[in-house]
């Protein structure tokens, strides 16, 4: 039997076992479904629907697809192929957060890059090959604690900072999953928000991440010389905007020093570092005192390092959220209770305050547990490494690998299923 | 809650003009003209009439004696019939906009909190009024702090619903100030968004049902009054049409095929201008630039604007060529999306939304500028033409 037909056989097992464990989602008959099955070439089967929870996950356990979604909109009719023809009724507010779009430092140790023009490869995360310049980029992701905690730490500021206080959006309104990859989604089930189009969701989601913001609206201008900043007491971006200065200002320097160097937000040299330092109680003050209207003079800090720094701080403030998925009205994101085909992890629902102790590698709540494939009985498989190189992966407490091509390794079940899905071992 | 009657006649376009004036709205059009011309205030009311679509074809934004007595109500649906009558895009845009414009005056000067408040409650918005005024936090004007304060907050949708085409940078949502699900915002800027409201009001589009307009027109041309005024405002307009539809007929009718070239972005903005449609800045700013970078002539660039409303052939002149001069180039397809003037969506534009360079998806670059668009499908029109004389040759041999 082949790796893909193995893969596809146990999908089909969990979906025909879990039957009634798998989660419904609301306006269940005007959702469009839509799935990937386990054939060489990926080609989406949409414009599907169901009618009953039950007629679904029957129709799962019997084809045991690789990838499975519903729409965030809903239709009168959502089996029409034709989108216009599908009547439109409005659609769920979806955020997705996924590592895949946003920098995280861990990647420098698990996310490979390879230059299809030039050959050049590395670690890390790049857009543009770092030798030749062109994007053809192919990238192999990896997942780890570190990431999906920064994944996690993302969502938890979007409902916490964003949705809850200046969107006054209910908690109840919201439903959470873990994507059985590398991120989270939201999605926020309510009425009016449903009818808003894609234009005035971009505004929201503009709110939420900071893109497109203009530091000079809020108040960053040069006069006479002076430097004038924003009011920390302004509601909106301007007061968060002060609060995570003050913030970072009252960390140690040496934390400091090493977020100020950081190339993706705000990639400072030393000695303007050096000189932020210098200035960091002067600055910290003025705050105290209510005086922040007008930034302290720092040496080399002109009106263009102010708006490097401040740009920085948005990017602390915002939330990594992908803005394409949130604009996107007519989107199919997964089912909740379904497999990710590239893990074998289950989509996995959470409720907001469940959300601090959820630990997807290594969650100790059964019923929140995404990883469906570990055995009670210890039972291990034979595999060979396919992939140059494997990163180490620490799941349920344990690590496993790196690996590298060749090498045949010997691992259990839930690990086999997981570097099966990968796609970076065969089984021997 | 009721609103006053005389909030109603003041502003008609208000959705309680229902309630209020339920035999005169449940009547037809014909019997409502009819009996309304026979009034003794009838030749006031054609007066007032024409003076608003006059005032419209002057580009101006005020009527000096606008009165906003009961009379305002029959004017006001008066105005609907007569721009369905017309069916002519021009110039329902020249009076929505006027309109909506006279609507913004009459809200700031009357300046009366209970009112905006009704007003608001009327129009279904979510609106919540503060007495005293709320702070909300501090400005910084030419060197002193100046309290925020506003008696209004507003939900965030219903901001969005309102603002959102407005397109201004400051009224972006994330430039305001946001809590528990309202914008704060000031009155002026709150009278604003209603003027908004009034402009999409009138802005009935082109009918397609032109069998029943014209078994209208059969049924209202018997009443002498009906024929008179819409005999005065065609012939206002037949003066002043070459004047605004100038621009299209030299540019753009005879090289349709010029079209094709331009991204969804561009032909919005040529639509709203052949509409007569008004710009926002960053629309204007936009097309200019780009019209100038495909080197179209200064004078062609200005008469793409003379059918907006506050049209001025000096002033624009001196502005296009002092962007010439600047050689400003053409916002970037991020900026555009930023802006909310992005159409790749709503054109269904292959070429944006899929991108360019491979037959294979995954290895097609995405559009990063509309200008590349214009290079790429003029590019394609070349090749396309190539291969159509080689055939014609191949045929020849």
């Amino acid at each position: 039997m082949s790796d893909i037909s193995y893969l596809k056989r146990l999908f089909r097992t969990y979906y025909k076992e879990k039957r009634s464990e798998i989660p419904t989602v609301s306006s269940f008959g005007h959702r469009e479904f839509g799935y990937i099955p386990w054939d060489k070439k990926i080609i989406m089967k949409r414009h599907m629907s169901f009618k009953s929870q039950d007629s679904i996950t029957k129709h799962l356990g019997n084809e045991g697809p690789r990838h499975v979604y519903s729409s965030g909109a809903l239709y009168t009719q959502p089996e029409i192929p034709d989108m216009d023809g599908k009547g439109y009724q409005g659609c769920d507010f979806i955020v997705d957060i996924d590592v895949d779009h946003f920098y995280t430092p861990c990647k420098e140790d698990h996310d490979f890059w390879y230059c299809k023009e030039c050959g050049k490869s590395g670690l890390g995360m790049v857009h543009k090959c770092p030798k030749c310049g062109k994007s053809k980029i192919k990238t192999s992701a990896w997942i780890c604690e570190k990431c999906l905690d920064t994944a996690k730490r993302e969502i938890i500021k979007l409902i916490y900072d964003f949705l809850v206080p200046d969107f006054g959006i209910s908690i109840s309104q919201m439903r959470i999953a873990f994507s059985g990859h590398r991120g989270y989604h939201l999605k926020i089930e309510n009425d009016q928000i449903r009818n808003l189009p894609s234009n005035e969701r971009r505004e929201i989601a503009d709110y939420i991440s900071g893109e497109n913001i203009s530091l000079e609206i809020l108040g960053l201008q040069e006069k006479s010389g002076t430097i004038y900043s924003f009011s920390g007491d302004t509601y909106g971006w301007a007061k968060k905007i002060i609060r995570k200065t003050y913030e970072i200002l009252k960390k140690p320097n040496s934390e400091i020093q090493e977020l100020l160097s950081e190339k993706e937000k705000f990639n400072f040299n030393k000695n303007y570092i050096k000189s932020f330092l210098n200035s960091k109680q002067d600055f910290i003050d003025k705050i105290d005192n209510n005086k922040y209207f007008i930034l302290p003079s720092i040496e080399g800090f002109g009106m263009t390092n102010w708006r490097k720094f401040f740009t920085g701080i948005v990017h602390e403030v915002g939330v990594e959220i992908d803005t394409p998925v949130t604009i996107d009205i007519h989107r199919l994101i997964r089912y909740p209770g379904s497999l990710h085909g590239k893990t074998g992890f289950k989509v996995q629902e959470i409720f907001p305050d469940e959300l601090d102790d959820f630990n997807p590698l290594d969650e100790v709540n059964e019923k929140l547990d995404p990883i469906v494939f570990e055995s009670k009985v210890q039972t291990t498989q034979k595999l060979e490494v396919l992939d140059a190189q494997v990163p180490a992966t620490k799941i349920k407490g344990k690590t496993y690998g790196p690996y590298t091509k060749g090498e045949i390794i010997e691992v259990p079940h839930h690990i086999a299923i997981f570097l099966l899905c990968k796609e970076v071992v065969k089984t021997i | 809650m009721s609103i006053p009657t005389e909030l109603i006649n003041r502003y008609p376009w208000l959705p309680s003009l229902k309630k209020h004036y339920f035999e005169m709205a449940s009547r037809s059009p014909s019997i409502f003209i009819s009996e309304v011309f026979s009034k003794d205030f009838g030749s006031d009311l054609k007066e007032r009439l024409l003076d608003l679509f006059e005032a419209a074809f002057d580009n101006l934004e005020e009527i000096s004696d606008y009165k906003s007595d009961k009379l305002n109500v029959y004017v006001y649906l008066l105005l609907n019939i007569f721009l369905y009558a017309l069916d002519n895009q021009l110039i329902t845009n020249r009076l929505a906009n006027l309109y909506s414009k006279i609507t913004y005056n009459e809200l700031t000067k009357e300046n009366n909190d209970a009112n905006l408040y009704n007003i608001c409650q009327d129009l279904g918005l979510k609106i919540r009024y503060y007495e005293p005024p709320i702070n909300y936090g501090v400005n910084i004007v030419k060197d002193h702090h100046q309290k925020l304060e506003t008696n209004f907050t507003i939900h965030f949708i219903d901001y969005l619903r309102l603002a959102s085409n407005l397109r201004d940078e400051y009224r972006k949502l994330v430039h305001n100030s946001l809590l528990e699900g309202y914008v704060f915002i000031q009155n002026k800027r709150l009278i604003r968004l209603i003027q908004e409201y009034v402009r999409n009001r009138l802005l009935i589009k082109e009918t397609e049902d032109k069998a029943s307009l014209k078994a209208f027109l059969s049924d209202v041309s018997e009443i002498k009054d009906f024929k008179e005024i819409i005999d005065k405002i065609l012939n206002a307009w037949t003066e002043r049409k070459e004047e605004f539809e100038y621009t299209f007929k030299i540019d753009f009718e005879s090289k349709e095929e010029l079209l094709t070239l331009y991204p969804p972005c561009v032909k919005e903005i040529l639509k709203k201008t052949q509409e007569g449609q008004n710009l926002i800045h960053n629309e204007r700013l936009f097309i200019v630039w780009f019209l100038l970078a495909l080197e179209y002539p200064v004078e062609k660039v200005v008469d793409l604007f003379s059918t907006m409303p506050d049209f001025d052939r000096e002033k624009t002149t001196y502005q296009v060529n002092f962007a010439k001069k600047k050689k400003y180039i053409p916002y970037k397809c991020l900026t555009l999306k930023s802006l909310n003037l992005c159409f790749a969506a709503n054109y269904k534009d292959k070429l944006c939304l899929e991108g360019y360079g491979s037959v294979e998806p995954s290895e097609r670059k995405k559009l990063a500028h509309p200008l590349s668009y214009t290079r790429i499908k003029q590019y394609r029109a070349s090749k396309e033409e190539y291969y159509k004389n080689k055939e014609v040759d191949e045929v020849n041999e």
